[in-house]
């Protein structure tokens, strides 16, 4: 049986590559009983619209950054509440708080958690020096969503939307001047040419989910279920290390483009602090009691 | 072979469906449909909305009509005949006369629209009556327009560029400035043909300009300043940083209003007439970008494009032998799909092959978009030609004919490419804006 | 026959409106982008506009396709159709049209799957708008309904009176001669 597994970012990206393993460690796994073969780049479908085509039983299976639908229910955006889980070890420990409510919350829409993995930590890049979040009054900051909208609010910035594909040249022309995202994110549009420097707040962690249709799956034998849970598992751990050693590739990167690589002030740090816990309020005001839950565990987790 | 037999199957549903007449947009989802009942397990339906609404839907497509707005606007005001009159008395000296506009037109327009289509129909709007009433050939003012119109994708900005970029991580900006040389000499090879052909071909008997002098010429050019205007208002707010490439095209339209109100030929029904024309030909080419969603998504769950890629690389080739296969690789596919399309599906398998061969990529995304606008211009499916054949209402084989010399001229910038790459690489690396810059 | 020339006035109704609901949606394109520009010059935040523009989009397409198929604007190869006589020309009419009304109405079938599982799952846009999905895939479905009636439409004109209806815009013809 062939599975179609549509990813939504380029073939070289390491969670393609991760994909590709997973794919390659259950087609052999099941003896070719489970075929899965990858479409990286959004080729099958684009990343807005893979949930709902697993969903549907349009393809089996396949990968997608679960906080772009924060908007249907707030419990996907767990992994992305600014400044609540600020490292690779405390993301882990999220994920592990997360896990049993997301599971829940994705089994009623028909779909089964396989694994997951991180992207690297969010930074904020920015054209000029800012040492606190007076600094930032008024720059022109490119928000993505309703949370990252929320953030240029609270910091005063004023957010503007721009698409993906258009960052670069966005940068290039002024229409804006910051962005929250990864190393990763900046060193592939190569920001350098515009932006100067990248403060390493760590903000979030978020991460890509491999999800198959329950449908599907309650028809796999549960020989082949053990193959592929241990495929996923070994992909989890495999692309978790991957996105360590990606983090600091992309920042010697950013370094060697010219950027200015940092850890924030301590004053900015301590601002965005609070600013973390008046967005983590909101979230859970909007996640409720399930939210509330995980938060409480994660918390629980770190105090170990 | 499954390979040959998908191959094989598509090509007969295709050519049955378009050759009888069937529309092109839901002939390729007659075609798309039948691959994917024939080779996935998949619900063909649900599979064909989800691909269609999200190809309708988008952002940066909304700058496609609003361009094509402004090409009807422009055609119903007196500015097409004043970019006649300005351009015409430089072009009407040159071996070749006034075909030479179109070139020229649409290298000017290709620096404000991001899509051949668009440029395509502005200028063809403007240029094919002045030129059919001075009795140019058909032919030549069909084919030059057809290949020139592909600018739109060379010069920047440019949508395929964007889509290569954003696929190999490449940056943008690096991109457009590697298009602009390439852009110029490509339309310099354009003129050059016009200018010999001119010479050479008995047909050519073009009505005579009143001769002019100097002066008179000069002057004629405030005919020019309109346009040019335009043309400067829609670059500038992109390069200014006061709009992005999609919002760039309001400010086309607006200027076009202005410029049409301020010569006194903006009334309300030029302005209804040109907002339906615009509705209708970009309703037209939704509904085929529609169908050609759907049918890359077909293509792409039976690994067709990927199966072939995939060969390729298994014949480990030279670097010039490998860029000759791709030469032949993308025209073929230029052939049934649409650039964008057949630049995603293939990336996945082309890039690392491309890297390891030591092949730059910033040179490859110029190398890319050559194929990819030769792709608009060959026969079935080439979207120049359909739009062609619905502003002139000619038989697609007469407008393929007609734009095939433009298409061996891009072979032969494939390779002029390939001889002097500094063409694509000089500007980007010694136009690489200060840290900070811009 | 009141009641068919009753009927044809609907439809010829139908098609104008839909085509000019469909410009309609183009200047709202419009307006949205130049909101959006003004917008991020003084200051302020106009969340989602990319998104509305491209459910514009959308609409704008889907609405106009009945309207520019009666006006001959949607393209198609006729070198077939061109080259043999009238009565086999009918016929070839007819297939086409039999063809493209079938693709209509298959699309029209799951466009009414999709837009209800939009409604039932709750789809909410992932974008700053926060759009519930099925509004604007409801004027898709809208605009397909009416593209299908209108080639169901010259399907039964072609097969009782022996040919369809569609004119070509006489502004598109000025282009061709
Ligand atoms: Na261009
Ligand atoms: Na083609």
């Amino acid at each position: 049986e062939k599975w179609d597994m549509p990813m939504a970012y380029s073939g070289s990206n390491f969670h393609s590559v991760t994909g590709a393993e997973f794919a390659k460690c259950v087609t052999t796994g099941t003896q070719g009983e489970i075929e899965i073969v990858t479409h990286p780049s959004g080729s099958l479908f684009p990343g807005g619209q893979i949930k709902r085509a697993i969903q549907t039983g349009q393809v089996p299976i396949g990968e997608r950054l679960l906080s772009g639908h924060q908007n249907e229910n707030a419990i996907f955006g767990v992994d992305s509440v600014p400044f609540l889980a600020t490292s690779f070890d405390d993301a882990d420990k999220l994920w592990s708080a997360a896990k049993p409510t997301l599971e829940k919350v994705l089994a009623d829409q028909n779909l089964t958690l396989l694994y997951s993995v991180p992207w690297p930590p969010q930074g904020l890049y920015f054209r000029d020096e800012v040492n606190s979040v007076a600094d930032m009054e008024g720059i022109k900051f490119r928000s993505y969503n309703n949370a990252t909208a929320r953030l240029a609010e609270l910091t005063g910035m004023l957010p503007v939307t721009i698409e993906a594909a258009e960052i670069s040249q966005a940068f290039a022309t002024g229409v804006a001047d910051s962005m929250v995202s990864s190393g990763a994110t900046g060193y592939d549009r190569k920001v350098w040419e515009s932006l100067n420097h990248f403060y390493e707040v760590d903000s979030w962690l978020p991460r890509n989910y491999i999800m198959v249709n329950s449908d599907v799956w309650s028809g796999v034998s549960d020989g082949n279920k053990a193959v592929v849970q241990a495929c996923a598992g070994l992909a989890e751990y495999a692309g978790t290390w991957r996105a360590v050693q990606y983090t600091d590739f992309t920042l010697k990167g950013l370094r060697d483009g010219g950027m200015n690589v940092a850890p924030a002030s301590d004053q900015l740090k301590g601002e965005l602090q609070q600013i973390g816990e008046t967005m983590t309020a909101e979230w859970l005001e909007a996640a409720g009691p399930d939210g509330a839950a995980i938060v409480e565990a994660f918390k629980a987790s770190k105090a170990e | 072979m499954e390979d040959f037999s998908i191959i094989i199957l598509f090509l007969f549903v295709l050519f049955l469906l378009l050759g009888t007449g069937v529309w092109v947009g839901l002939a390729l989802m007659g075609v798309a449909w039948v691959g994917m009942e024939l080779f996935t397990s998949r619900p063909v339906g649900d599979v064909m909305i989800t691909t269609i609404w999200t190809a309708s839907s988008s952002w940066t497509l909304t700058a496609l009509p609003l361009f094509i707005w402004m090409g009807e606007i422009l055609y119903r005001t007196r500015l097409s005949e004043d970019m006649f009159k300005g351009l015409a008395p430089w072009m009407a000296g040159l071996p070749g006369g006034l075909v030479h506009t179109n070139i020229v037109g649409c290298t000017v327009f290709a620096a404000v629209s991001g899509s051949s289509a668009a440029t395509l129909t502005t200028v063809g709007k403007m240029s094919i009556p002045e030129l059919r009433r001075r009795e140019y050939p058909e032919p030549m003012i069909i084919g030059t327009l057809a290949g020139a119109a592909t600018l739109g994708l060379m010069i920047p900005p440019s949508l395929t560029l964007i889509v290569y970029g954003v696929t190999i991580n490449e940056s943008i900006s690096k991109l457009f400035f590697a298009g602009i040389l390439p852009g110029l000499v490509l339309a310099s090879m354009f003129m050059a043909y016009v200018a010999i052909s001119s010479r050479v071909s008995k047909k050519w008997n073009p009505a005579q300009e009143p001769p002019m002098t100097l002066g008179q010429r000069i002057a004629n050019s405030r005919f020019l300043l309109p346009v040019i205007c335009l043309i400067m208002v829609v670059i500038g707010s992109m390069y200014l940083g006061y709009a992005t490439a999609t919002e760039a095209a309001a400010f086309g339209v607006i200027g076009g209003l202005v410029l049409a109100a301020s010569q006194g030929s903006l009334t309300w029904q030029t302005f209804t007439e040109s907002l339906m024309g615009a509705t209708r030909t970009s309703a037209m080419i939704a509904l085929i970008l529609a169908g050609a969603a759907f049918l890359s998504l077909s293509m792409g769950f039976t690994g067709l494009p990927r199966g072939l890629a995939d060969l390729i690389a298994q014949w480990e080739l030279s670097k010039f032998q490998l860029l000759m296969v791709l030469l032949v690789f993308y025209i073929v596919l230029g052939m049934f799909l649409d650039g964008i399309s057949s630049v995603v599906l293939t990336m996945a398998v082309v890039e690392p092959m491309v890297r390891q061969a030591g092949i730059d990529l910033i040179w490859f995304g110029i190398f890319i978009v050559v194929v990819v606008e030769m792709a608009q211009i060959t026969p079935p499916i080439g979207f120049n030609l359909f739009v062609l054949q619905g502003m002139t209402n000619h038989e697609m084989g007469f407008i393929a004919r007609a734009a095939f010399p433009m298409f061996l001229i891009m072979v032969v910038m494939v390779f002029v490419l390939i001889l002097f790459p500094e063409i694509a690489t000089w500007l980007p690396e010694n136009l690489r804006q200060a840290p900070g810059g811009g | 026959m009141p009641l068919a020339k009753r009927l044809r006035t609907a439809l010829d109704f139908l098609y104008l409106g839909s085509g000019i609901l469909a410009a309609l949606c183009l200047i709202a394109i419009l307006i949205l982008i130049v909101v959006q520009m003004l917008a991020r010059w003084t200051g302020e935040v106009f969340p989602g506009a990319p998104d509305y523009a491209g459910y514009a989009m959308a609409a704008a397409s889907f609405l106009a396709f009945a309207n520019a198929l009666n006006r001959g604007a949607h393209i198609r190869v006729s070198i077939l159709i061109n080259a043999v006589g009238p009565k086999a020309q009918r016929i070839i009419n007819i297939w086409c049209f039999a063809i493209g009304t079938a693709v209509a109405w298959y699309f029209v079938r799951y466009c009414v799957d999709f837009v209800y599982w939009s409604w039932k799952f709750n789809d909410i846009s992932q974008g700053q708008d926060r759009t519930a999905l099925w509004i604007p895939q409801s004027v898709m479905l809208l605009g397909a309904v009416i593209f299908a009636i209108a080639l169901t439409d010259h399907l039964i004109s072609l097969i009782l009176k022996g040919d369809h209806r569609i004119q070509r815009d006489l502004v598109d013809q000025s282009f061709g001669e």
